[in-house]
């Protein structure tokens, strides 16, 4: 891979070690990519913290970073915070963790422990905005524009940035992109690689929450790492795309795709696949989407020990209506409501988290279960409204002496699950 | 015994010699995997809780979460060997430091099975497959 002249005194080490940790990494990127060269970034720029590198091979200590931000370093390009600090493979409750129910999430040492509250400072102090949340882009009030060389590190926020806003980015946000700005040119930083490679099509026009998620996962699983074309689509919502895209990089890697008329690369078919014919051509029949939503729903009885919606976190507008929904109603099994922390405050200023309180739901940000590393003891049955979290969950229990289960459906099946600690939910 | 190999892009380095773990689906990290037993997690998939490590683990493409890295830390494999990559791929290799390869010029997974012979030479892009029943 090509590196300028500035590049590659970084890489000597003449700009200093975090320069030049960041350059190994970022040219060892390009080459595993087969990119030509770096691009400079001049959208936005994501990163799970607190790890100063995205292989720990690459990281280097917190004295670095302080030395760093002490010299006056800043991040190149505006910089959030991914989801809550890792810590030990887990990510804890930013709100919410005094009533999960859930040790060690639910004690003060451990919730401070996990906010790696030197780091974040430090970061802080560099121009990283900690929001905290697998979609903060929803509360961040600053887009990329269309164009715009973007380093995001999400699964589910990788479609959209790329399909709903038309900026570019691989899946590659880390420390070294955002401090100096770069990235390695290849994937979907290049125009060649953004059209359509395959059409997808579906029996049904797909318009409600709940098809959305399952067309998601089956696309998924056809259509691996393709650019995908869709042709029988509603005006998906807000919280649709979320769904859409959280699914999609559940059952496959789909990082691109167009929806001709919708989304911004594709005024029409034939423009989404840049005049070339579609590589194959896939129809998502009723069929399908009922083997999706087989596969997502994995229990035996209709018993449910708890609930958790929120995955990706909600918008405010899904706050909104869901406490619509819980006003004055009570749940009877442990209910957890996942949020942005940006929209914690708001939720309390609206009085949506009043009504959650009464309603004995738990209103948490920053995480979810399956990032949380499981849920509380004695939890066998879990009700979710999320193809992501279903599928997931479930890899934290692996042994059949502790197997959890999960229904999975709509957002008012799981209400209904809460209210009463019974599934009702069924293929429709 | 006859050999077959198969010319291929580097993602990284080095030059190893193990058995194949042939994954027919696509691999999952995050909570679908467990890094300390070197294990997939998730359920459905067919190599449920077959171990990995020190196997040429051989997968169609990644998928999912970023947290795809956790095949590349811990118990991790010889080498990997897929036929279609992406950012998760690469940062798994760069976590794992062991030979990885894509890009094949015919589809690895149509010729290797679990339990062949590979030879993973990243450095001169190739692999060379012994077969079991060969």
């Amino acid at each position: 891979m090509f590196l300028n002249d500035e590049e590659k005194r970084m890489l000597n080490g003449e700009m200093g070690i975090v320069p030049q940790k960041c350059m190994e990494y970022l040219q060892d990127e390009g080459e595993a990519a087969g990119a030509e060269c770096l691009i400079d970034l001049d959208g936005t720029a994501d990163f799970h913290t607190p790890m100063t590198a995205m292989s720990y091979r690459y990281q280097f200590g917190i004295e670095e970073l302080r030395k760093l931000v002490e010299s006056g370093a800043r991040f190149k390009v505006p910089v959030f915070a991914n989801k809550s600090p890792f810590l030990e493979g887990k990510v804890t409750c930013v709100h919410g963790w005094k009533g999960c129910g859930m040790a060690p999430h639910n004690e003060e040492e451990y919730h401070e422990r996990c906010m790696q509250k030197e780091f974040m400072d430090l970061y802080r102090k560099m121009g990283m905005m900690t929001i905290h949340s697998c979609d903060y882009y929803l509360a961040s009030t600053y887009w990329p524009t269309k164009g715009q060389h973007c380093a995001w590190n999400e699964s589910s926020a990788l479609p959209w940035v790329n399909a709903v806003l038309g900026a570019r980015s691989n899946i590659d946000g880390n420390f070294a992109s955002a401090f100096l700005g770069k990235a390695p040119a290849y994937g979907f930083h290049l125009d060649e690689n953004r059209y359509a490679t395959v059409y997808v099509t579906s029996q049904r026009t797909i318009s409600t929450d709940l098809e959305y998620d399952l067309f998601g996962f089956a696309v998924g699983e056809e259509c691996g790492l393709a650019v995908p074309a869709f042709a029988n689509m509603s005006r998906p919502t807000t919280t649709q795309l979320l769904k859409l895209h959280s699914a999609m990089n559940t059952g496959g890697s789909i990082h691109m795709y167009h929806i001709p008329g919708t989304t911004p690369e594709a005024p029409d078919m034939e423009y989404a696949f840049h005049g070339q014919k579609p590589r194959q051509e896939y129809m998502v029949d009723d069929a399908r989407l009922k083997k999706a939503y087989e596969t997502l729903n994995y229990h035996t009885g209709d018993d449910v020990d708890m609930v958790s919606l929120g995955c990706p976190h909600m918008t405010v507008v899904d706050l909104m209506y869901l406490a619509r929904k819980l006003e004055g109603k009570k749940a009877k099994v442990p209910f957890w409501i996942m949020t942005i922390p940006w929209l914690y405050h708001i939720a309390r200023e609206q009085g949506y988290l009043e009504i959650f309180e009464a309603a004995g739901a738990n209103l948490m940000t920053g995480t979810c279960p399956a990032a949380m590393g499981g849920v509380p003891e004695g939890v066998k049955v879990l009700a979710v409204d999320s193809a992501k979290q279903s599928y997931y969950i479930t890899g934290r229990y692996p042994d059949d002496d502790r197997r959890l289960q999960v229904c999975y459906g709509t957002q008012d099946d799981c209400i209904e699950a809460a209210l009463t600690g019974k599934w009702r939910g069924e293929w429709r | 015994m006859k050999k077959i190999r198969i010319k291929g892009r580097r993602e990284f380095g080095g030059v190893v010699e193990a058995e194949a773990l042939v994954s027919p689906k696509p691999l999952e990290g995050f909570a679908n995997v467990d890094s300390m037993q070197g294990y997939v997690t998730e359920r459905n998939h067919p190599l449920f809780k077959v171990c990995y490590t020190g196997k040429v683990l051989v997968y169609p493409s990644p998928r999912g979460s970023g947290g795809f890295m956790g095949f590349g830390i811990g118990a991790v494999p010889a080498a990997f060997v897929h036929t279609e990559g992406n950012a998760l791929s690469i940062a798994c290799a760069l976590c794992a430091h062991i030979p990885s390869m894509t890009d094949f010029e015919t589809d690895p997974m149509t010729v290797i099975e679990t339990g062949d012979m590979v030879l993973v030479n990243a450095d001169e892009g190739y692999i060379e497959i012994t077969k079991k029943n060969g």
